[in-house]
């Protein structure tokens, strides 16, 4: 909301700089987003009138002026408008002026003419984005007086943010009369003349069907009224508070809900038919003063007349019902609708309007009269017209809410006892406080509807005492000492040399289907940003993918990239949420460097990372071929599994995925479903062998269908315990091979923990792998 | 042969084999020239066989001589082999020069996400001040979310919160705040409970100010007798310790519903210290964090009662802090995901 500092002034005398004000408010709660000081935006703009008006000698679009600002001698511009004649008004920045966005007017020659200032259009005062030649000026303006002044502009327009529970600051009255306290200066509501009614212009007549929806409604008439433009005065408060004036009846209505926090309405009374009433929609269609159409149901309160809806009560009236330049009669309506009734419209069809705003966070009902008679006088004064009586449905007088509680219940929120005189402020804001003994009875004012338990009012001590003046403590916290943590799995990726990206949760339906083929399973938004975050992913793969596109689009050679994050399932009518760690890695294993050439990333090297990474956080992964993953290459995909629950795969992405993002080269993946990993087996010593360990080579021809997770645990099998370890050392095919074969060198490690291992006995466990490989695989020894 | 001529012999030999020594080229070289003069068949050993020409007299005079020349000999055979020995380390080692200046063999080096540092770090801070880790789901259910945090449907603070919707048949949403775990960490537990909830949010709302998905940390304490001055304490503790000075800090009324009495935290701009900048919009503060004490209907909710326990809470914006700690300008750079910043910025 802004508040320009004159309005504020005429209600409260503050005598203290802007910027203490704007302290004052931040005191308050009252956040100041910032503070515009529009008149000073034009200081040194004049004024002047155009005594005469010559061609330029040297440019045929210039002209020399001779301008008026009331010195010994007319000022000599060079200007290249060409809207004006001798004889006008006009404003002029004169040397030394700085103009909005930094333009300062010096003195200067322009084709050989001096000029010593500048005639200035709207866009160059900042007051509009565009216009056709200069400003021109009424007849009336004062030569050698501000512009600013003559335009009305403020001195200064606070710009501030208003937490929903201050219904109460949203006008101007509301915030004077919370500096006033601050200040300890009085405030005074605004006075109107007393406008007598007509009896013969009739009363409208008005029924609430639910007093719950509308504790007060008020109307009245004004007939023969001549509806204008408002005045200037007026026009600029509502342009200093960012109001767009309309016709002079809006305008006032606008006028006095800036000043006084009561929302009104204006009726064409001659677009009415019969009686008002206040009801709730049945299921009806009304198209708003915006034009737009809105359709109602039973959870909507509704103003009617008898035939049709004329107002969504609180948020927007009726186009056909509206005030126009061409009105004549109209009927005024000042009311408390319920903040829910007025809330759920306003959320529903998206028509947050200034006076839904208020109603949302509640109206001041000791100003709903006030606001009538105000609008009231200022309408008869402006633009004429005979009113009738008010017509009044419910109560003003409300019963006063009342908090009690011990005065030692605020030490004991705050950590601070706060001193007694902080009662006056309260006072000054509107409660009533007693203290009798050490008890606290605080009667809550009309326009704080937020202030309904103690701690409420706790709150306006700490507010009104300063949070400044709270002390710092240290709290005792019962020691809660957590576990020193392992290095996370994450953690060891990014040793591992990958970089961590964090993408968004939702992806688009097309990159969820890319590996995933249960739709039935996605989590969708009812309400997403766009078709390409509309569904919670399954897989963290597409967005690695979009990220490493991205990244080799700007020269980069090698991406390897992890993130840890959720995916997202429903089943059977149950939210799932997983955490993953996913790795990417495209482009070259390795770059070239002086001492090795580089090399592009393959299978094995994303393997490589994973079992070091899972090892190191004391897991031993089997990993085995699957060749039917949806969006992964068969044959270059492998999984571990744990029983039916897969703990992780690893994977060359399918080349038709990996194109559609644009990635010419291999891309390898992995994935780890962090919630099913078994926690790290604890370290136990074992006792260090005492006996040297042999090993022994052998190598053999095996068909190419025969895996090496098979040839190894036949080898375990085969040697018994006295195997320490077994792995392949080499793998040859090629010349010497035959087709359809592969030489595998499989190394033995043995080692008893009782005696030195006998060259007999290697050579018999020797022998045992040999033949059982030969029986298993009908493999040949070489 | 008379005693002159054997002298005359044994002194030719001497010289020409320190000549000979002293001109070897290598050990090799001078290991030949031992052998010739002073191997078992060499030089020296053939002069002593003249020795029997001599009178017995004259033969220990000889000896003597003969002794003192393969001493002179020994010595300089053993200099000139260190000489020699030195000269071929000294070429080894030559030979093994490298420019030392060439890059070490590396491995390509990780990053941790500049986010993942915040996140990390705030927790630990809370871990140690003894606060516990606690994680909530993101698909929440609006009790949690709103209800149960006194936002109730017709809230005006609901709509602030551009949440949003899950498609299913109970409502569910999106939490639009880690205030979730407050509320599942006292059902689930007894005072008196320190928590710190580290997780992601979502929020409908994307330019180049808001991110729909973005970081908070919920903090929060319940214990009889918190109150608002230890909430400073925290407070100023925990943003000291995070920008590694002391920063000045400002509480301001605000309003939030789960918190009564509310405080807006603003700290003295880590930019220009306070003095005024571009980024502090020349107010010298910086806001940070909303915070207060829980609401009593927060408390009720959570089956805790008002009149026996107390506590407060604040949530922090982990790209804020980020982005504060580290001078990042964009939010939007923490999503896109290029390596060049994650690299720059993260560890």
């Amino acid at each position: 909301m802004k508040l320009p500092l004159s309005w504020l002034l005429e209600f409260v005398k503050l005598d203290v700089s802007v910027e203490r004000i704007a302290v004052a408010l931040t005191d308050l709660g009252i956040e100041v987003e910032g503070i515009e000081y529009p008149a000073a935006s034009i200081d040194g703009v004049l004024v002047g009138q155009i005594k005469t008006m010559q061609p330029h000698p040297n440019a045929d679009r210039l002209r020399v002026l001779q301008v008026d600002i009331s010195q010994e001698q007319p000022l000599a511009i060079v200007c290249g408008a060409s809207n004006m004649v001798e004889g006008d008004k006009i404003a002029l920045a004169t040397v030394g002026t700085c103009l909005p966005g930094n333009f300062n007017i010096k003195r200067g020659k322009i084709r050989g003419e001096i000029s010593l200032g500048m005639c200035c259009s709207e866009v160059e005062l900042g007051l509009a984005d565009e216009a056709e030649g200069i400003l021109i000026l009424d007849v009336a303006a004062q030569v050698g007086t501000d512009v600013a002044h003559y335009l009305g502009l403020e001195k200064a327009v606070f710009d501030l943010s208003i937490t929903p529970n201050r219904g109460d600051c949203m006008s101007v009255y509301g915030l004077a009369r919370e500096l006033g306290a601050y200040f300890d200066v009085p405030v005074v509501l605004p006075t109107d003349s007393n406008v007598t009614s007509k009896a013969q212009i009739a009363v409208p007549q008005v029924k609430v069907e639910d007093k719950k929806d509308c504790s007060l409604y008020v109307a009245r008439c004004i007939h023969h009224v001549e509806v204008k433009s408002s005045p200037t005065w007026l026009q600029n408060r509502l342009n200093a508070c960012g109001m767009r004036p309309v016709n002079g009846v809006v305008d006032v209505i606008n006028y006095v809900m800036l000043e006084l926090g009561q929302p009104m309405h204006a009726f064409d009374h001659d677009a009415l038919h019969g009686s008002i009433q206040i009801r709730r929609a049945n299921d009806e269609c009304i198209k708003g003063l915006d034009e737009r159409e809105l359709s109602l149901n039973s959870e909507h309160l509704v103003v009617a007349d008898d035939k049709q809806i004329i107002a969504v009560a609180g948020v927007i009236g009726s186009l056909h019902s509206g005030v126009t330049m061409k009105t004549t009669n109209i009927v005024l309506e000042s009311a408390v609708f319920h903040a829910a009734r007025v809330s759920t419209v306003a959320r529903q069809h998206g028509t947050v309007t200034e006076s839904s705003m208020r109603f949302e966070r509640g109206i001041d009902r000791s100003h709903t009269m006030l606001a009538l008679q105000r609008a009231t006088s200022l309408i008869v004064q402006l633009f004429g017209g005979q009113v009738s009586a008010v017509q009044q449905c419910g109560e003003i007088q409300e019963r006063q809410h009342v908090i009690r509680f011990p005065v030692s219940a605020i030490e004991a929120r705050l950590g601070v006892k706060v001193p007694e005189c902080t009662d006056d402020v309260l006072v000054r804001m509107g409660f009533s406080v007693q203290r009798v003994a050490e008890k606290l009875t605080v009667g809550v004012p009309d326009h704080r509807h937020d202030v309904r338990i103690v701690e409420d009012v706790i709150e306006e001590y700490a507010r009104v005492y300063g949070y400044d003046h709270i002390p710092t403590v240290l709290p005792a916290i019962a020691m809660n000492v957590a576990p020193v943590k392992p290095l996370s799995l994450l953690q060891r990726v990014i040793a591992q040399g990958f970089t961590q990206v964090i993408n968004y949760a939702f992806i688009s339906e097309k990159q969820q289907r890319l590996f995933s083929d249960t739709p039935t399973q996605d989590v969708l938004l009812q309400n997403p940003i766009s078709a390409e975050m509309s569904v919670m992913r399954h897989s963290l793969f597409p967005s690695l993918l979009a990220n490493a596109q991205h990244n080799l689009n700007r020269q980069q050679s090698h991406v390897c990239l992890v993130e840890e994050g959720r995916s997202y399932f429903m089943q059977e009518g149950h939210f799932q949420e997983q955490n993953q760690l996913a790795l990417l890695w495209t482009g070259e294993a390795h770059a070239d460097t002086w001492y090795q050439s580089s090399k592009a990333v393959d299978f094995f090297d994303m393997k490589g990372v994973v079992d070091t990474v899972l090892k190191q956080f004391g897991q031993s992964p089997r990993w085995q071929a699957c060749d039917d993953i949806q969006g992964l290459q068969p044959g270059q995909t492998a999984v571990w599994q744990q029983g039916k629950r897969r703990v992780a795969v690893l994977a060359k992405v399918s080349q038709s995925i990996a194109t559609s993002f644009d990635l010419d080269g291999d891309v390898f993946v992995a994935s780890i479903h962090l919630d099913m990993l078994a926690k790290p087996r604890k370290p136990q010593f074992k006792a260090l062998p005492q006996y040297p360990s042999v090993t022994r080579d052998l190598v053999f021809l095996f068909s190419k269908d025969v895996i090496a997770d098979e040839i190894l645990s036949v080898a375990r099998k085969a040697a018994g315990k006295t195997l320490q370890r077994v792995s392949i050392f080499d793998r040859y095919a090629g010349e010497g091979v035959p087709d359809g074969y592969v030489s595998l060198g499989v190394r033995l490690t043995l080692q008893t923990n009782d005696r030195t291992l006998q060259q007999a006995e290697v050579d018999t466990l020797a022998e045992k792998v040999v033949s059982m490989m030969i029986k298993r695989f009908s493999a040949q020894q070489r | 042969m008379s005693d002159i001529e054997l002298e005359k012999k044994l002194h030719q030999l001497q010289q020409q084999a320190v000549e000979a020594f002293s001109a070897a080229s290598d050990v090799a070289a001078l290991d030949a020239f031992r052998v010739q003069f002073l191997g078992k068949k060499g030089q020296l050993t053939a002069l002593l066989k003249g020795v029997g020409q001599l009178s017995p007299e004259q033969r220990p005079l000889f000896g003597k001589k003969v002794n003192a020349v393969k001493a002179v000999l020994a010595s300089t055979l053993e200099k000139c082999q260190q000489t020699l020995c030195a000269q071929e380390e000294m070429a080894a080692v030559q030979a093994q020069r490298i420019d030392v200046t060439l890059s070490g063999r590396t491995s390509s080096q990780g990053h941790t996400h500049p986010l993942q540092m915040g996140l990390d770090e705030i927790s630990a801070i809370f871990s140690s001040m003894g606060f516990e880790i606690a994680h909530g789901p993101e698909i929440e259910d609006e009790f949690h979310n709103f209800d149960a945090l006194n936002i109730p449907p017709e809230h005006p603070a609901r709509a602030m919160h551009d949440t949003f919707f899950v498609q299913s048949e109970e409502k569910m949403v999106l939490r639009t705040h880690t205030s979730p775990v407050q509320i599942r960490s006292m059902l689930a537990g007894e005072p008196p409970l320190a928590i710190v909830a580290p997780g992601r949010v979502y929020r409908c709302d994307y330019d180049v100010t808001h991110s729909p998905m973005f970081h908070q940390v919920e903090v929060f304490l319940v214990d009889q007798g918190v109150n608002m001055a230890q909430l400073k304490g925290v407070l100023s503790q925990f943003l000291s310790i995070f920008f590694g000075k002391t920063v000045p800090l400002r509480m301001r009324p605000s309003y939030f519903p789960f918190t009564e009495p509310s405080a807006e935290v603003d700290i003295g701009c880590v930019f220009c210290d306070g003095k005024g900048c571009r980024v502090c919009k020349e107010t010298g503060w910086l806001e940070v964090l909303g915070s207060g004490m829980i609401h009593p209907n927060v408390l009720r909710s959570a089956d805790i009662d008002p009149e026996v326990y107390s506590g407060f809470a604040f949530g922090l914006g982990v790209e804020r802090m980020v982005m504060l700690k580290y001078g990042i300008p964009d939010l939007r750079l923490f999503f896109e995901n290029d390596v060049r910043f994650l690299q720059e910025v993260g560890r």
